[in-house]
């Protein structure tokens, strides 16, 4: 925004509203307009969706694929795979139902263009383990961006949705959404009769290994800013597993992938000295978690515990051994190009410290806990099953819909989903596409309503952080430091300091408990306060003001649900120094929590897990 | 690595701009040249780094572990559907890397819209756009029954 | 009007030897700008740091090669603009760079060989420096409204002043009232003089502000461009991959619709 331009407020109406452009976001938009040719379908992303989302610089490897077509792998197998992995906590019915779908997506990328590796003499997509196949994805999102661009209606860029809207006329009920245009400025009510949250998960809620520039090089994309859970948890949607944070083990400073290494290379890990460690802590773990270290392939939590105990036993760096597998010039291939088209920043890494994994065996690290749906983890929110088959706890009515009416979720925005990844968030967002439509064509003509005087207050509130700082710059000469006012970055900084200290981060070894959790929401509380005087300068710090925003109430989020759940259930991910042990007898279940604005309070619960029966 | 911009190379045509995932690249007050605003939101993703018609942006890793010397670049060329790598060592090694990035015309995905329309029974049933036939499976789509489910530990 | 010297009509109140003097005073305001410029910024010194580079790592280059790359830089790089790949940057900026130099040779040649009315000047050189002017406006707005990177991907207002500016509006602004002056001029109206002393303070604001403008980026730019050729003559290629060796066959989808 500039001289002589007073900030103007639009309007866009819809009948399916995408929120977040991303795979999940790709997909839903897609399909809506399969099953709505007259619907208008708009799509609001913060950012381009050509290349928006955590899939921005390719990716190497799809990870969820079933093969039903020459009999690979059945849509329970997958279930029963992410339930192991989960230590026995997932949604079964989202789960099937993604697994049974996704093949569908993965032809249809196929058949857009995107380059599948082949087998020759088989004509099969390569399998990179099993789950996964190979894939040329440099190209992958432009390539579902395109689809979606001429399924939409229209597709908004730019604009960062940071409120839902609810119906003035009928309560618990969503009716759009507003948000702000990070380029003009302009404040923006979209008004619409179902609205799909496909927006990201939560990156830079802990501080991260490195904290000047290469802040930047977190594993999930730093744009992930948590709106996949804000944007619900504020109008009362209950969220489920917010406590199933996901730590990753990857390559040392760039967080490149493993799964490539492994899966296909057949690379191991060893420690400093040169031996295998993971079996020594076996007994260490079943103390822990009992039968569940019998499981395989062993639990990706259980795989880090290991590795940590490793490392404070003292004897790390714990590397991956290349430099057999790397003199196939073959897998040589593979293995840089795995980085290439997902995570060139390892490349970059590599290459700065001369590291060839021909003669060197590359270090491996731990990350920092992420937030996110769709990876070996699953928070989000809590949504309804598939109805033809979901338990009657867990449906009330349109397949993917939150417990607001027509409000809907894909991608890591869903709970309970774990292990679909790109094309599984992609094909979930197909499905509560579907559904949406299916809840408008059953509410006809009954539709929502936006309350002017709710996003009159907002449009106040949504550009405050400007305002904050526009009055109190002039109170300082110059500088970053003001009495009244902080700066986006600044309550980042402190966000993550917190989380890092008190909810389980890098620097207390993934360890809380309840006191620290409770001094911790103390912490989180007076930055709530803070958020009051947040100043933005200009939009682009307006943008990030808001995302820290999002990821505040998720971090709030995260650390009631781990509070809640007294138990170990994830070590390796965090652990409950005060109920170090996991507890089929008490906590075999999913935690929910409901937060309500008025008061500020969040209310939490247990829910049953429905099991497949073997 | 965060991205840096070349003087030289970068005539201030705004494709960066458009492109960035983070929102930090951003055109310089006194070149109008683009700048990467926030290295430390910038995730390598080389997004920029591909969109720039005249190769102006290249990548520096990250100061806190990235020593100097190093250098990846890229050529991606949309029409003939190549991605192209050239990584330079520290040390003077090289490794070249090229792949295919598409296999179709860009352009050319078509609109659900242009596909036959579904039934009514189709909106109810529980299957997804163009299912069962690109499932490429027999016997329809896979379902469960309600009494598969059971509450409890397994 | 647009076949009469405007100057020599000045000539009545401003003595020819006075514009000049003034003329040679911008042209030594440049090449000192310059001059300083890169003195200051020690950017001959990185040049040439960076050409070494390039030769040590790269094959050699021939003589006979140099001069032909030379010739396609001037040619192409420099006289057809030809560093734009975007059409409409490569028209603006054609317009302006051709209709600078119409407009000021014309002002040279009319201000020194006919600055009086007792010389007639040929028709063609006032023409010149109408069209030049105009042709620099034309250029230089349509770049200023719709075209410049802070307004069109940054969404900028185009009324937001900053530093890179200084070169396009001193230009701009020196066409436009030179437009005006000679325009009421021709009509003897009262703000002629008014017109003109704009004219010469946007004039000399150009020229004078060399070192801290854009200006002298029209030196360095086709030595830029010379060097790119350079290194993908020596194979270096600023460490840029090889094109791949396979067909052209996907097309390209222009998909930049305006992202905001």
């Amino acid at each position: 925004m500039g001289l002589f331009s007073r900030r103007k407020t639009k309007f866009v109406d819809s009948d399916v509203l995408v929120i977040g452009g991303g795979m999940a976001g790709c997909g839903a938009t897609y399909e809506a307009r399969h099953w709505g040719r007259d619907l208008n379908i708009v799509c609001v992303e913060k950012a381009n969706i050509e290349r928006s989302g955590a899939v921005a610089q390719g990716l190497y490897a799809i990870n969820c694929y079933m093969g039903m077509q020459w009999d690979e792998n059945q849509p329970e197998d997958h279930v029963r795979y992410a339930r192991n992995d989960l230590m026995g906590l997932v949604r079964e019915d989202l789960g099937y139902d993604i697994a049974r779908h996704v093949d569908s997506s993965v032809h249809k990328f196929e058949e857009w263009g995107l380059p599948m590796m082949k087998d020759p003499e088989t004509g099969r997509y390569v399998r990179e383990g099993k789950w996964q196949i190979m894939i040329h994805g440099e190209s992958y999102k432009p390539i579902v961006a395109e689809a979606a661009r001429k399924a939409a209606t229209k597709v908004y860029n730019r604009i960062m949705v940071t409120h839902l809207l609810m119906d003035k006329k009928k309560e618990n009920r969503v009716a759009g959404a507003v948000g702000f245009n990070v380029r003009t400025g302009d404040f923006y009510v979209f008004r619409a009769k179902a609205v799909i949250v496909a927006a990201g998960g939560a990156s830079h809620i802990y501080k991260p290994r490195a904290v000047g520039e290469g802040m930047g090089r977190t594993w999930y994309a730093p744009w992930s800013s948590a709106s996949a859970y804000a944007l619900p948890i504020q109008v009362g949607a209950k969220m489920t597993q917010m406590e199933n944070r996901i730590v990753l083990t990857r390559f040392k400073d760039g967080y490149g992938p493993v799964g490539a290494y492994f899966l296909h290379l057949k690379t191991y890990t060893e420690n400093a000295f040169g031996e295998e460690y993971e079996s020594t802590w076996y007994e260490n773990t079943k103390e822990l978690v009992g039968d569940y270290v019998d499981r395989h392939p062993v639990p990706t939590c259980l795989r880090n515990h290991a590795f940590l105990e490793e490392l404070k036993a003292g004897r790390g760096p714990i590397r991956m051994v290349t430099k057999e597998a790397f003199q196939d010039p073959h897998k040589e291939t593979v293995g840089w190009e795995n980085f290439l088209g997902m995570t060139i920043g390892q490349a970059v890494v590599w290459a700065s410290q001369n590291i060839d994994p021909k003669f060197t065996n590359p270090e491996l690290t731990t990350s920092e806990p992420y937030v996110m749906g769709s990876h070996a983890t699953c928070s989000g929110a809590w949504a309804s099953g598939p109805e033809d088959y979901a338990p009657d706890e867990y449906q009330w009515g349109y397949n993917r819909m939150m417990t607001v009416d027509g409000l809907f979720g894909a991608g890591d925005t869903i709970g309970g989903t774990a292990h679909k990844f790109s094309s599984g968030s992609y094909t979930e967002g197909r499905i509560a596409a579907k559904a949406a439509v299916n809840y408008i064509k059953d509410m006809g003509k009954e539709a929502p309503e936006v309350s002017e005087d709710e996003y009159q207050q907002l449009k106040k509130t949504v550009f405050k952080p400007m305002e904050n700082y526009e009055v109190g710059r002039n109170e300082i000469v110059a500088g970053t430091v003001s009495p009244s006012y902080l700066l986006p970055i600044q309550g980042l900084q402190r966000l993550e300091k917190i989380m890092d200290e008190y909810v389980g981060g890098i620097s207390a070894h993934y360890m809380t408990n309840e006191h620290l959790l409770t001094r911790g929401l103390e912490l989180l509380e007076m930055l709530r306060e803070d958020m009051e005087h947040i100043g933005a300068e200009d939009l682009h710090q307006l943008q990030r003001a808001w995302e820290l925003n999002h990821r505040l109430l998720a971090s709030e989020s995260v650390t009631h649900h781990t509070m809640f759940r007294k138990e170990t259930r994830w070590p390796g991910y965090y652990y409950r120094g005060d109920h170090m042990k996991l507890d089929d007898n008490d906590w075999h279940c999913f935690t929910l929590s409901q937060y309500h604005q008025q008061s500020g309070e969040w209310e939490l619960e247990k829910a049953p897990v429905y099991h497949i029966v073997d | 690595m965060p991205t840096f911009v070349y003087m030289t190379r970068c005539d201030g045509c705004g494709h960066c701009v458009d492109i960035c995932p983070s929102d930090i690249m951003h055109i310089d007050k006194t070149y109008r040249r683009a700048v990467n605003i926030e290295p430390n939101m910038c995730w390598e993703c080389y997004s920029c780094v591909k969109a720039c018609p005249q190769n102006a942006i290249d990548a520096r890793g990250y100061a806190d572990f990235a020593p100097l010397g190093h250098s990846v670049r890229v050529l991606r060329e949309e029409e003939k559907g190549t991605i192209s790598w050239k990584i330079k060592f520290r040390n003077g090694h090289e490794k070249n890397f090229e792949s295919p990035i598409r296999t179709t015309k860009w352009g050319t995905i078509p609109s659900p819209a242009d596909l036959p329309p579904p039934s009514e029974e189709d909106f109810k049933s529980q299957e997804l756009a163009h299912e069962p036939d690109v499932l490429n499976i027999d016997g329809g789509l896979p379902a469960l029954t309600r009494d598969q489910l059971k509450k409890g530990v397994v | 009007m647009f076949t009469s010297n405007p100057f020599a009509e000045l000539s009545a109140s401003i003595a020819p030897s006075v514009m000049q003097t003034y003329i040679v005073v911008m042209i030594i305001l440049v090449a000192l700008g310059t001059i300083y410029d890169v003195l200051h910024k020690k950017s001959a010194q990185y040049f040439r740091a960076n050409m070494q580079k390039s030769k040590a790592e790269g094959s050699k280059v021939g003589g006979g090669e140099k001069i032909s790359i030379a010739i396609k830089t001037a040619v192409v790089d420099v006289a057809a603009s030809g560093e734009f790949c975007n059409t409409k940057r490569r028209i603006a900026h054609l317009l302006g760079m051709y209709g600078f130099v119409f407009f000021a040779l014309a002002t040279v040649v009319m201000v020194f060989c006919y600055p009086t009315s007792d010389v007639a000047t040929p028709a063609i050189w006032p023409q010149l420096w109408w069209l030049g002017a105009a042709m620099v406006c034309v250029g230089g707005y349509w770049f200023w409204f719709f075209i410049r990177a802070d307004v069109s991907a940054e969404g900028g207002s185009p009324f937001r002043l900053m530093k890179a500016d200084l070169f396009v509006l001193s230009l701009l602004g020196s066409a436009t009232f030179a437009l005006v002056w000679g325009y009421l001029q021709a009509k003897g109206h009262d703000w002629t003089t008014i017109a003109f002393w704009l004219h010469i303070i946007f004039t000399t604001i150009l020229f004078g502000s060399v070192p801290w403008s854009k200006f002298a980026h029209m030196f360095f730019k086709p030595a830029a461009a010379f060097e790119k050729r350079l290194s993908v003559a020596n194979g270096t290629r600023s460490n840029l991959p090889a094109p791949a060796d396979q067909p052209e066959q996907f097309g390209s989808v222009d998909h930049r619709p305006r992202n905001y």
